[in-house]
């Protein structure tokens, strides 16, 4: 008797997390960790009053509000990377809205050409050199990386993570596929190891010896930088960080973004876009690169004095669509290259 | 002529088509999200298998033939030999080493996989004290295994995965009847070859079954170690390249290889029915070992603890030390307390469930049910990520009939009945674990002597009372077992829980992840070593109740 005691106590507890619906929520499914994502809510809570739910998952978050079609309770999504963004789009599961704040925040090359998704943060791809073994001129573009200067001396991320796919599908777009699979080749011949481990861990390997030459977000140099871990910080301190193709009439670095919409079916749409307004306003932009060292997407917003101290990059102004568009041709190199 | 049936044998009529329908039904629902899938995999991928068979399928294929084979290779070893030892042998520490062997099942794969690779790398501990030792001045100077390597991933699946051979195997040697050891010892056999091993093939083959399919469907060591098995392109056709029919389609392969093993199984199972009623059934003497035997079987035992669970715990625990992350107490309480509930729940779902296919099928059930039923445990062959797709279709297809039937009624049903509550977990988690508590009860089913069903049949009495007055008794260890195996799964349990849960719910398995995702093993390991700590609350219980069993 006890033990159906517990199970309905259990069971009656359990749901309590069931969907309830007020006002003032706003229900958010998100790629973001949430320990990167919640200061930017509570914020927005202490704004307005209006109170978030949040379920947290790297992958297949399209695909269940796919399948809640109607009744799902979602009301915004958001996410890192621009290839996830399109998922959304292409399965028409994003509303498009009007919003005079969002259209006059977001620049037109950051958003979906419809209004149904909005950049909100950027992320550089930037190459870091041993700071003893590397004369940093001797790298001025990402297509430096394919000389053969650089053999047995570049670590790397596997190619299909969604950072190095966006990166090959922004090569294709500047210089054509078959100039990008020969880039591509090249550059896996440089390799100093078997692609592995996160941005991190490239950083680490230059450190140790095992490279000289890596290629991350521009985020992990300042989490490094300033990471609790004391050996981290002398990772970072081995490294000059190489923002690339800066040349004057060059096309500028691969940047990424990560960003936001409202869900189709949302039932608390007005939070979702003020929610969305919120991320792209004053406070929130200068939160991007105080918490996660990210570039503001409204250009109004100056980057954060660490970003500046890094250098003034200059972006890669194609329409960030194109990125995602090209993602499934830049994997399919990445599979043939073997990176 | 059924007019002249009396009421009580209508009656008994409907209840035998009732016992018959449970399982049906039941595997039914089990069976929807792989159907599912199944669906989804049906579509158009867009001529993608070209690509695919001309670059990467191949390897992918081979990797995944080479992981499994590594990984049950060692699992058998340590798996079945300690089983034996602890079961037949006196031993220095042989008490501890019975329930420490089942510690490492409590270990995440994947985070037993960082903590290594921060040990054994070239900027750790082990190697940066052989280049002191030694005087080597880079990696160039001396050769050292590398441990995100396909033998890595073998390595770190071994020693968490060994402890389901180990608890099915440990349950059926101290089973066996001892009548059949004192025969092979008559005639001067090696017992542990010509009668321990034999009589425990079933349980060993249902557990080495379960450890195969936990090997093909993980993701998180793989991705660690970038070891490119079938798992690993399926997010790469998925994520990738946009292509969720293509990444099904492969995953159908995978399922394809698990078909097979459970065919292998099932072969072993059928005709192989051991079992002893007769009265002198005494529990098995265990034989004391001389000192140098002793020891080694000591340090075999050992071995296994200290790879799977001692090692992976000390170096967590330093990591969690060298943290000043401000850890919110009240906050872990509430999601340990959440991880414990959600366990429960779902391991409770999963015997109530595993235990009624399981018997039904064996006792009452046609060729085709039992078919059935086995087919309906083959969640566990898919990827945890695929499976929930497969989860979410079939309860958005509930839902969406659920909402359009309430509209007849209310006009302003809004949300259906599954999606995003925990109900939908709950079957995600069934559909995925009913073969760890399905397995572990059918081994169990076929050492009950039949004889005994028999004489109960005999005497008069119904299927009813022999289920709970013989079957239950008997298969109680075994249920018992598959309950806490499902247990730790479900605790462990990362991409389904990730992807289906309510709002704001957050497990352990969770909360660790979003560090972990960034390799900030710092502040992931308090909760990985939570989520080690509560598993070793099932095995405590495991203990209690599995110790000195008697048949």
């Amino acid at each position: 008797m006890k033990l159906i005691q517990f199970l309905i106590i259990t069971v009656l507890y359990i749901l309590s997390f069931g969907h309830a619906s007020f006002s003032s929520e706003v229900n958010i499914y998100s790629h973001r960790q949430p320990f990167l994502i919640n200061p930017f809510l509570e914020a927005f809570t202490n704004k307005t009053g209006i109170k978030t739910n949040v379920v947290y998952s790297t992958k297949g978050l399209a695909q269940r509000l796919k399948s809640e079609g109607e009744n799902s309770p979602a009301d915004l999504v958001l996410t890192v990377d621009i290839g996830r963004l399109y998922i959304y789009e292409d399965n028409k599961l994003l509303l498009p809205i009007e919003s005079k704040i969002l259209t006059e925040n977001i620049p037109s090359h950051l958003r979906s050409p419809q209004n149904t998704w909005f950049g909100l943060s950027k992320r550089a791809r930037v190459i870091v050199v041993s700071k003893d073994r590397v004369n940093p001129s001797q790298i001025e573009r990402i297509e430096d990386l394919a000389n053969p200067e650089w053999r047995g001396r570049i670590c790397s991320r596997p190619g299909s993570h969604v950072y190095n796919r966006a990166l090959m599908a922004s090569i294709i777009a500047a210089n054509g596929e078959s100039k990008a699979e020969k880039w591509a080749k090249s550059f896996v011949e440089n390799l100093a190891r078997r692609p592995q481990g996160n941005d991190r861990a490239q950083v680490k390997a230059i450190f140790e010896g095992q490279c000289d030459v890596a290629i991350i977000n521009n985020y992990y140099f300042g989490k490094l930088k300033y990471s609790e871990d004391p050996q981290q910080r002398e990772w970072a301190k081995n490294v000059n960080l190489i923002f690339p193709n800066q040349q004057n009439n060059d096309r500028g670095a691969h940047v990424n973004i990560s960003g936001g919409g409202v869900a189709k079916f949302s039932k608390n749409k007005e939070n979702a876009i003020k929610l969305l307004e919120f991320l792209s306003s004053e406070a929130a932009q200068n939160l991007y690169g105080k918490i996660n060292f990210e570039y503001p997407a409204n250009p109004n917003i100056s980057p954060s004095e660490e970003l500046i101290s890094w250098g003034k990059p200059r972006e890669d102004k194609i329409p960030i669509i194109k990125i995602a568009e090209l993602a499934p041709n830049a994997q399919r190199i990445i599979d043939r290259v073997g990176w | 002529m059924v007019t002249s049936l009396t009421i009580t044998e209508k009656f008994n009529q409907i209840s035998i088509d009732i016992w018959h329908l449970v399982p049906w039904i039941l595997s039914f629902i089990l069976i929807g999200p792989v159907i599912c899938l199944f669906i989804t995999a049906s579509g158009d991928s867009g001529g993608l298998w070209d690509h695919l068979y001309q670059t990467v399928l191949i390897k992918y294929v081979l990797n995944t033939i080479k992981l499994m084979v590594g990984v049950s290779i060692i699992v058998l070893i340590f798996g079945v030999g300690t089983a034996w030892l602890v079961t037949r042998y006196e031993f220095i520490g042989k008490k501890v080493f019975d329930w420490m062997l089942m510690l490492p099942a409590a270990c995440p794969a994947y985070l037993v996989a960082y903590a290594y690779t921060d040990f054994f790398e070239y900027a750790g501990p082990v190697q940066s004290l052989l280049r002191n030792f030694f005087g080597w001045q880079n990696a160039q100077h001396y050769w050292f295994p590398e441990i995100r390597s396909l033998g890595g991933a073998i390595l770190v699946m071994s020693f968490v995965l060994y402890p389901y051979v180990y608890v099915l195997a440990r349950t059926s040697f101290l089973r066996s009847p001892s009548s059949f050891y004192e025969i092979g010892k008559l005639y001067n056999k090696n017992i542990f070859f010509s009668v321990g091993l034999p009589l425990a093939r079933p349980a060993i083959i249902a557990g080495l079954a379960l450890v195969c399919m936990e090997v093909i469907s993980d993701f998180g060591t793989v991705e660690f170690f970038t070891v490119e098995t079938l798992t690993l392109g399926i997010f790469n056709v998925w994520l990738g390249m946009n292509n969720l029919v293509a990444a099904a389609q492969i995953s159908i392969i995978a399922f394809i290889f698990v078909i097979a093993l459970l065919f292998i199984e099932f072969k072993s199972r059928a005709n192989r029915r051991f079992n002893d009623s007769s009265q002198r059934q005494t529990i098995i003497k265990k034989v004391s070992l001389p000192p140098l035997k002793s020891t080694f079987s000591a340090l075999f035992c050992f071995f296994p603890i200290f790879m799977g669970f001692l090692l992976p715990v000390i170096l967590l625990l330093l990591h969690s030390f060298k943290t000043s992350y401000h850890q919110d107490w009240s906050i872990l309480f509430n999601i340990v307390w959440n991880t414990i509930l959600i366990s429960s729940l779902g391991a409770i779902s999963i015997i109530v469930i595993s235990s009624s296919t399981a018997i039904i099928s064996f006792y009452k059930g046609s060729k085709i049910l039992n078919k059935f039923t086995d087919l309906a445990s083959t969640g566990y062959a898919f990827p945890g990520t695929m499976l929930s797709i497969g989860v979410l279709v079939f309860a958005g297809f509930i839902d969406k009939s659920y909402v359009s039937g309430m509209n007849l009624i209310t006009e302003n049903s809004k949300f259906g009945l599954l999606s995003g509550t925990v109900i939908i977990l709950l079957l995600a988690y069934v559909a995925r674990f009913q073969a760890v508590g399905y397995g572990s009860i059918r081994s169990g089913l076929t050492q009950v002597p039949e004889n005994l069903i028999d004489a109960s049949y005999t005497m008069g009495k119904s299927f009813t009372e022999t289920l709970t007055q013989i079957i239950l008794p008997l298969i109680k260890t075994s249920i018992i077992a598959g309950g806490l195996l499902a247990f730790v799964d479900i605790m462990k349990e990362l991409p389904m829980t990730l992807l289906l849960r309510p709002f704001n719910f957050e497990t352990l398995a969770t909360y660790t992840y979003q560090f972990a995702h960034d390799e900030l093993i710092e502040q992931a390991s308090l909760p990985a070593l939570l989520i080690i700590l509560s598993g070793l609350i099932p095995v405590i219980f495991m203990n209690k109740f599995l110790r000195d069993i008697k048949i």
